[in-house]
């Protein structure tokens, strides 16, 4: 008894004053108000179009925001996005922060920020845990860790959504990445925020706001259902074309500011401007993008998606597997060198469950490279006619479906493919459906997009849309005009995905789409590709419809509001490629 | 036996608060004599000193030129206020009134900072060439108002890394209250601030993630005379290299 007592007293000792190294240095938590006292026509009224003063923007981010329709806003699918976190701080409503605490260490777990419009609805992970890897999912607010400097919370917020620091246009690329600072003075806060984005920013965006805490706390929520407020063509983006926006202007004029100033670039923002403000601006070519190389690890990753389907990322290149009762359906094998890494990951997820079906999206063999020992590690159930066609020893490996097209394709590839790798099952029709592992599966032949064969795969009980090439978050599409792609069919396929893809909240969650190339995404992400398509197909087409020939297309260099995120350095997807392709394809 | 261990619990607990205190004060040996307190230039947690450019990403239209007469937005002007801004006299644009404490550092200028003294610390403007002087120690304010008016500094210094944790970088920032000004204008286009206000400033410096030095100050101005409530703003400063674009341009006075 008596040494129990004891021992509780040391305890108690060494926990008062060893523990808690993560606890807050200064309690954030409670009802903030925001404070317009800077910015407050921009942040309540709303921006002016045109106005970029003070923002070190790029001219790749000039001409996206001079080309913005607000139009856009009114498109069902941009309804009820949430301010991204790079910009939510700026915006209306009470923000509230809460901290989650581990009750056996008292340490912060995370803290939990709500702003009420839009409910935007944020976590900063307070534990140490590691950011999730580059193919996870992307949100509006980002993947956010946090540690204490002193008295100052730094947050440092990875995975953002292609987003806005200003509702005129001036957006970010889902590169962006932001530091922040939140410092506690007295009932004041101070929330300091530098966004980076090597695609749109020359150099960290840095901004800064002011709360103030506030004894009557009310946060209402936010439900948001979107709904034709506008009667469109289906598939229109609304936007300006480049050179024809006639409100550009206004804003400088209505305050009688320099033109050069509204115009923004780094060098608007710094004291010494004013003094040439009035002279024509230099040429500013944007320098050269610093990007980090993709990872290519010659590994085959997978990420849990929802319900039975699993994402494989290998290399940038994505396949899925479904996992059930019945066994493994697979998704693209990826590259040949890839193969069996692939079964090797699959056999990790589902154990000795038979693979019972590989389906090919398309015939590039870096879809298609792995089939055979994919195949080859696979069981089918067969019986009757098929036995006699094929013989009883196709029984040791998997099926193989795809498209007639594809079909068509990987039989003429030579060297000769071997037996094992090509399709045993093909269909021809729009679509193509068998129940498996307990739900819908829909193989739903999407035509003319990045070739004549492409394949989406839909599993409706999880909700996940494998996309195949027709959509890719790393690169411009690859029209792959000999086997009868174009970009009009990638828009058509993109509107297609859309079609299907219901999202959860406020344009996030809900049905996931596994693209070809690239990272997990959501609707909110296919709606960024499928704009950026069809504003640049509007663009190429008005050019053609002007009699510019593709040379002159090039040098007008239409597409380089996307060139830093999209254009790849080399192969099929650069800018140059794309933009042959394209507008070899609108000139059919 | 049952007093022994009472005893050991009230020593446990004792020293257990002790330890927490220690932390809290920011370190500091057991037992030993109490350090002499370093001068607040020796005992500064953060370096202000050295050059530095305001980046005006935020207000511009109301910051890099001067705005019509009665655009006040943003200020929580109360209606005397207003009417003191809507008198305003476009001629007397460039005058000194734009370049008090309150409404200095929103100006676009670049700032050279030094240690005037120990106790002193000197912020000068080349924008309207202003001089501003932060005084640690407590010293009396002198009787007449001023243009920059009494700015009384003191260090805000926290401990590194929360209770218990290891010791850390010595951390804080820098508080400043400023009074016995004589009124100015916190835009340039008037809109007025009284001899009543006070002014307070919260100097809180970082480095960015591309290794660039800033600081942020948080102003909170209070004035009875012309504002409903506080006027909150936040500025940014970011470090540079030299005065080599030091470009001194007086104001009208």
């Amino acid at each position: 008894m008596t040494r129990s007592l004891l021992r509780i007293v040391v305890c108690s000792l060494l926990a008062t004053s060893v523990a808690a190294p993560a606890s807050a240095q200064v309690d954030l938590s409670g009802m903030w108000a925001p404070i317009f006292h800077e910015d407050q026509v921009e942040r309540i009224p709303g921006p002016d179009v045109g106005d970029y003063a003070g923002l070190p923007i790029n001219d790749a981010l000039r001409l996206r925001a001079d080309t913005w329709d607000a139009s856009l806003l009114t498109l069902p699918e941009h309804q009820c996005k949430p301010h991204p976190s790079t910009y939510g701080f700026r915006g209306v409503g009470n923000l509230r922060i809460t901290a989650e605490v581990d009750d056996k260490t008292q340490s912060i777990i995370k803290l939990h920020t709500h702003i009420q419009w839009q409910e935007q609805r944020r976590d900063i992970w307070m534990d140490g845990r590691p950011h999730p890897p580059d193919y996870a999912p992307h949100t509006w607010q980002g993947f956010s860790t946090g540690t204490w400097e002193g008295n100052v919370l730094v947050v440092k917020t990875t995975h953002l959504k292609a987003g806005w620091v200003r509702r005129n246009g001036l957006l970010i690329t889902d590169e962006a990445t932001m530091t922040e600072r939140f410092i506690r003075h007295g009932n004041y806060l101070t929330h300091i925020y530098m966004i980076e984005d090597p695609n749109y920013l020359t150099e960290p965006l840095i901004k800064t706001n002011g709360f103030q805490l506030t004894p009557n706390p009310a946060m209402q929520p936010y439900p948001c259902y979107p709904t034709v407020e506008v009667p469109r063509e289906k598939g229109d983006v609304p936007s300006h074309l480049p050179g024809e926006n006639p409100f550009l202007e206004e804003f400088a004029k209505k305050h009688n500011l320099p033109q050069r100033g509204v115009r923004g670039g780094a060098e608007t923002a710094l004291p010494e401007f004013m003094a040439t403000a009035a002279e024509p601006a230099p040429p500013r070519p944007d320098p050269p993008i610093k990007k980090p190389a993709p990872v290519a690890d010659n590994e085959v990753h997978s990420l849990h998606v929802q319900g039975n389907v699993w994402m494989l990322h290998g290399n940038g290149v994505n396949a899925a597997v479904q996992i059930g009762d019945e066994g493994v359906l697979v998704v693209d094998t990826m590259t040949a060198g890839l193969g069996e890494k692939v079964v090797a990951e699959i056999r990790k997820l589902a154990g000795n469950k038979p693979i019972r079906w590989v389906v090919n999206t398309q015939d590039d063999p870096d879809h298609t490279g792995g089939n055979a020992k994919v195949a080859e590690a696979g069981e089918s159930i067969i019986a009757g006619n098929f036995v006699g066609q094929a013989g009883q020893k196709a029984a040791n490996f998997a099926k193989v479906l795809t498209h007639e097209n594809v079909e068509a394709r990987l039989v003429k590839v030579q060297p000769a493919l071997p037996q094992q790798a090509l399709p045993t099952d093909t269909f021809f029709t729009d679509e193509f459906e068998i129940h498996f592992n307990g739900e819908a599966v829909q193989f739903i032949h999407v035509p003319n997009g990045h070739s004549d064969g492409d394949v989406m795969v839909f599993f409706r009980k999880s909700d996940v849309l494998v996309a195949g090439d027709v959509f890719n978050t790393t690169s411009f599409p690859v029209i792959n005009m000999e086997e009868g792609g174009s970009l009009n069919g990638i828009v058509k396929s993109l509107n297609q995905i859309l079609d299907i893809t219901v999202p959860e909240d406020k344009q996030e969650g809900g049905t996931y789409v596994i693209p070809g190339h690239g990272r997990l995404t959501d609707e909110a992400d296919v709606v960024e590709y499928r704009d950026m398509m069809t504003i640049i197909r509007d663009r190429i087409q008005n050019a053609i419809d002007k009699g510019m020939t593709l040379e002159q297309v090039k040098a007008a260099r239409l597409v380089r509001d996307y060139e830093g995120r999209y254009g790849a350095a080399r192969g099929a997807a650069t800018a140059d490629a794309f933009v042959e392709a394209a507008y070899r394809s609108l000139k059919k | 036996m049952t007093r022994r261990i009472q005893v050991v619990a009230a020593a446990a607990v004792l020293i257990g608060s002790a330890i927490v205190l220690s932390a809290q004060q920011g370190g500091g040996r057991a037992g030993g004599p109490p350090a002499p307190p370093p001068t607040p230039q020796a005992g500064a947690p953060i370096d202000l000193t050295g050059y530095w450019v305001s980046v005006v990403t935020e207000d511009w239209r109301w910051r890099m030129v001067t705005p019509p007469k009665g655009d006040v937005a943003s200020v929580p002007l109360n209606p005397e206020g207003t009417k003191v801004a809507n008198s305003w006299d476009p001629a007397t644009d460039g005058s000194c009134l734009a370049y008090g404490a309150a409404g200095l550092m929103r100006e676009p200028t670049r700032l050279h900072i030094t240690w005037e003294n120990p106790q002193t610390l000197k912020i000068e403007t080349d924008s309207g060439v202003q001089t501003r002087r932060f005084v640690f120690g407590g010293a009396q304010p002198p009787a007449q108002r001023s243009l920059q008016g009494y700015s009384a500094a003191e260090w805000e210094i926290v401990g590194a890394g929360g209770r218990g944790a290891p010791a850390g970088p010595r951390r804080g920032n820098l508080k400043v209250t400023t009074t016995m000004m004589s009124g100015g204008w916190l835009r340039k286009n008037g809109v007025p601030y009284s001899e009543n206000a006070t002014l307070t400033e919260y100097y809180d410096r970082f480095p960015a993630p591309n290794n660039e030095e800033w600081f942020v100050v948080t102003t909170i101005v209070s004035d009875p005379k012309y504002l409903n409530t506080d006027f909150v703003t936040s500025t940014h400063f970011k470090k540079e290299a030299d005065g080599a674009k030091w470009a001194p341009k007086p104001c009208k006075s």
